[in-house]
C-alpha cells in the first residue's frame, strides 16, 4: 500500500512530465520561424511518430496483433474509413484469439 | 454516432496550406467529440483494465482515478505502477513518465503552427488534452489549413473523460469485468494508428520513405534504448527523410 504522502509526490511527478512533454514542443517551435523545410519536416515526424508506435506495437505484440493489424489495413485499403477499419481488426482478434483457444 | 465515419488524413499531404487565423469554436469542439466517440468506445477497456490494475498494485480507487485525471496519459501510468511501492524511486519513476511521453514533444511541435497564435491559458489547456488518437485524427483537417483547433480539444476532452470514467470503473468495479484483453481489445489502437498513418501516406506518396524509415528504426532500437525513446528517434529519422525527399 502506497501512503498518502508518496502517492501525492508520485502524481505531481507523473502530472507534471505529461504535461511538460504537451507544452515544450509548441513552445520550442515558439522561437523559430518555420520555413518550407520545417513543415516538411513536421509532416514527416506527424506520420512517422504514428508508423513507429505502430511498429513497436507490433513488435512487442503477438500474432493476433499483427493479423489484427492486417486486417485494419486491408479494410482501410477498400473502405477509407478507420472505424471500417478497427471493426475489421477487433472481428479477426476475436476470431483468432477463439480460434486459438487463448 | 456511427455514420460519423472518421476519414482521417485523405488529404493531399503535398500541399501544406498555412493555417489562417486560428480560434478554438464549439461547433468544432463538438465534432471533435462526434468524431472521437468510436474511439473512445475502444478506449474504455484499456481505462477499465488500468483500473483493476493499479488497485491491485495497491492504488485506492480513488487515487487510480486522480492520476487518470490529471496524467492522462495510458503508456506512462501502467508503467508507473511498477514504482508505486514505498519507498518510492521518484527520480526513476520522473524519468520514465518522461521518455514514454516525449512523443507528446513532437506531436506539439508539429501544431506548434496552430497552438503558438493562441493566448497562453488556451494554448496550455489544449495542449493538456493532446493524446495520440485525438493528434492523428485532426492532422489531415490542420494540414489542409483549416483554422479551428476546436476538434483537437473536443477530442481531447472526450477521450479524457472517457478514460478517467472507464478508470473509475475499473477501479471501483474491482474484478467483475475479467481479462479484457480476451475481448480481443489489445490490438485496437494499433489498428487504428495503422490505418490512420495509411491514410495519410495514400494522401502523399512521399510520406511513404519517412513510414518505412520510422517504422524499421523504431523496431531495431527498441531492445536497444529505453521504452518510449526508440519512437522519438524515429520520428526525427522519418522527419529528415522526408525534408530529403522533399528536395529530390
Amino acid at each position: 500500500m502506497l501512503s498518502d504522502w508518496s502517492y501525492t509526490v508520485s502524481l505531481i511527478i507523473l502530472a507534471s512530465a505529461a504535461f511538460a512533454t504537451r507544452v515544450s514542443g509548441a513552445t520550442l517551435m515558439s522561437r523559430v520561424t518555420p520555413g518550407p523545410k520545417v513543415e516538411r519536416f513536421l509532416e514527416g515526424l506527424s506520420v512517422s511518430v504514428i508508423a513507429a508506435l505502430v511498429a513497436s506495437g507490433l513488435a512487442a505484440g503477438s500474432g493476433v496483433s499483427w493479423a489484427a493489424v492486417s486486417a485494419a489495413l486491408v479494410a482501410m485499403a477498400l473502405s477509407r474509413s478507420v472505424v471500417w477499419a478497427m471493426l475489421a481488426g477487433l472481428i479477426c482478434a476475436i476470431a483468432l484469439r477463439h480460434a486459438l483457444g487463448l | 454516432m456511427w455514420g460519423y465515419i472518421l476519414t482521417v488524413t485523405m488529404v493531399s499531404q503535398e500541399s501544406v496550406a498555412e493555417p489562417r487565423r486560428v480560434a478554438v469554436s464549439r461547433r468544432g469542439i463538438l465534432i471533435g467529440i462526434r468524431r472521437l466517440l468510436p474511439i473512445c468506445v475502444f478506449v474504455v477497456p484499456f481505462g477499465i483494465a488500468f483500473g483493476v490494475a493499479a488497485v491491485a498494485g495497491g492504488l485506492g480507487p480513488l487515487q487510480a482515478t486522480g492520476m487518470s485525471l490529471f496524467v492522462f496519459t495510458a503508456t506512462a501510468q501502467f508503467a508507473a505502477l511498477e514504482f508505486l511501492r514505498d519507498p518510492v524511486a521518484f527520480v526513476s519513476l520522473g524519468l520514465v513518465a518522461l521518455s514514454l511521453s516525449a512523443r507528446h514533444i513532437i506531436m506539439g511541435a508539429a501544431l506548434s503552427a496552430w497552438v503558438n497564435q493562441l493566448p497562453l491559458g488556451r494554448r496550455l489547456a489544449i495542449l493538456f488534452f493532446l493524446s495520440d488518437a485525438n493528434f492523428a485524427d485532426t492532422q489531415g483537417s490542420m494540414r489542409e489549413g483549416s483554422p479551428d483547433l476546436g476538434p483537437l480539444l473536443g477530442g481531447g476532452l472526450a477521450l479524457w473523460a472517457t478514460w478517467a470514467a472507464s478508470t473509475a470503473a475499473g477501479a471501483f468495479g474491482g474484478r467483475i469485468f475479467g481479462d479484457t484483453e480476451a475481448y480481443g481489445f489489445g490490438s485496437l489502437m494499433l489498428c487504428f494508428f495503422a490505418a490512420t498513418a495509411l491514410g495519410m501516406v495514400r494522401g502523399s506518396h512521399g510520406l511513404i520513405w519517412p513510414v518505412v524509415a520510422a517504422s524499421a528504426v523504431a523496431i531495431m532500437t527498441l531492445p536497444l534504448l529505453p521504452t518510449g525513446w526508440n519512437i522519438l528517434l524515429a520520428a526525427v529519422l522519418g522527419g529528415l527523410i522526408s525534408v530529403a525527399t522533399h528536395a529530390e
